[in-house]
């Protein structure tokens, strides 16, 4: 069997949350060099790839939809128990509680599914909102596939690319856990790294 | 250094405290939780376009588009000369401005492709969804074959999807014509028989 040249990052996602019925479906794949974006409107895709050597930035934002969302189900699914409870008579009742029992469903469902979340790739032409990553779980899996790929491409952070007025702060932890180069270690550490000195 | 990032919250500047961090971190501007990973790229200043170098000895081999100018390499589409300025790099590989608008146009070029159309699901769709009033299937039913016969080696999907939805939409367009076929044999006779 031929290799695949696309493994699936992200599932189709509709590229609005509330969307109920929505052709528009975002998905994310990672390819052998870059990452692909698949807009889907059910008969046509298009294509947006992004290079792991022009990924500047990958960003997430929690948002509150999730809490929302919770809400709007608890309050439909009460709303039905209780038209099921007093409506009387078994037909009512089951028709009334089984449309509680599907927004009881989808609450469970949405508090399993967790946090929501914003995502967004930056390179150095665009910001793209990636609409298939919708939870803050999903997010944190996406990034941690990224990161050494992106890494692999665009070589490691040096501490020294940090801009001038972030030379005295101290420097993040992700940074300072970066392996330094085979050559020089030492000096390049000591030149590098002005904020650990501080610390 | 490119434009500062800013928080996908709020679109204010981020600190650059706040980048690189494993876990999310509240926004100075909004107070949202937010996680920024900055990469290299980020800190790569954008290198100057090249304008070709001017011709110097008349026995030079010179741009196909710019005479004037001195070809560097050869167009890996179409075999042209170019100078620095027509030449297009993508991934390894050099063309002609020419070259690369054909091959995104007609396909020629897989990671120029923007754009495909679903053959296989407009079929599936042609057979499946006119079902729900029946009558319609006498047209669309055709139709599905059609496009699955026509369009059976078009390329699908870019990521991996076998002809399944083709051989359905087939399967469901004939049992559909077969159905209409039977139905007017049964109404020919029976007005026959009647008549």
């Amino acid at each position: 069997m031929a290799e695949r040249e696309y493994r699936r990052l992200t599932r189709a996602k509709n590229r609005s949350l509330f969307a109920l019925v929505s052709a528009s479906r975002s998905s994310l794949w990672l390819g052998k060099d870059h990452v692909l974006q698949i807009d889907s409107s059910g008969y046509t895709e298009s294509y947006k790839r992004f290079h792991f050597r022009d990924i500047q930035a990958l960003a997430m934002c929690a948002t509150q939809t999730w809490l929302y969302l919770a809400v709007v189900f608890a309050a439909l699914a009460s709303l039905f128990a209780l038209v099921a409870i007093v409506g009387g008579g078994p037909v009512v009742g089951g028709i009334f509680g089984g449309i509680a029992g599907v927004f009881a469903l989808c609450l469970i469902f949405d508090l399993i599914a967790g946090p929501t979340a914003k995502c967004y790739l930056r390179t150095a032409v665009q910001t793209e909102t990636l609409f298939s990553i919708k939870r803050l779980r999903a997010a944190r899996r996406v990034f941690e596939a990224l990161r050494p790929l992106i890494r692999n491409a665009q070589g490691e952070l040096k501490a020294d690319s940090q801009p001038a007025n972030v030379q005295d702060q101290p420097i993040p932890p992700i940074i300072l856990e970066v392996p330094r180069p085979s050559a020089e270690p030492s000096a390049k550490a000591s030149t590098s790294a002005p904020g650990k000195e501080q610390s | 250094m490119s434009t500062p990032v800013e928080c996908p919250g709020c679109k204010a500047p981020l600190a650059e405290h706040l980048l690189n961090q494993i876990e999310l971190v509240a926004c100075t501007a909004c107070g949202g939780k937010v996680r920024v990973d900055v990469y290299p790229a980020f800190f790569r200043s954008v290198t100057p376009g090249k304008s070709g170098e001017i011709l110097v000895v008349e026995s030079e081999s010179s741009c196909f588009f710019h005479p004037q100018k001195k070809a560097i390499l050869p167009c890996e589409g179409c075999g042209r000369f170019l100078c620095a300025l027509c030449d297009c790099e993508l991934h390894g590989q050099h063309f002609c401005p020419a070259c690369l608008q054909a091959g995104q146009k007609k396909g020629k070029i897989k990671r120029l492709e923007q754009e495909r159309t679903l053959y296989d699901s407009v079929a599936l769709s042609l057979a499946v969804y006119p079902l729900l009033i029946f009558y319609f299937t006498i047209i669309t039913a055709p139709l599905s074959l059609i496009l699955a016969i026509r369009f059976w080696n078009a390329p699908r999907s870019i990521i991996h999807r076998t002809k399944a939805r083709f051989v359905i939409a087939m399967v469901i367009a004939s049992a559909e014509l077969i159905g209409w076929a039977v139905g007017i044999y049964f109404i020919a006779t029976h007005w026959k028989s009647h008549g």
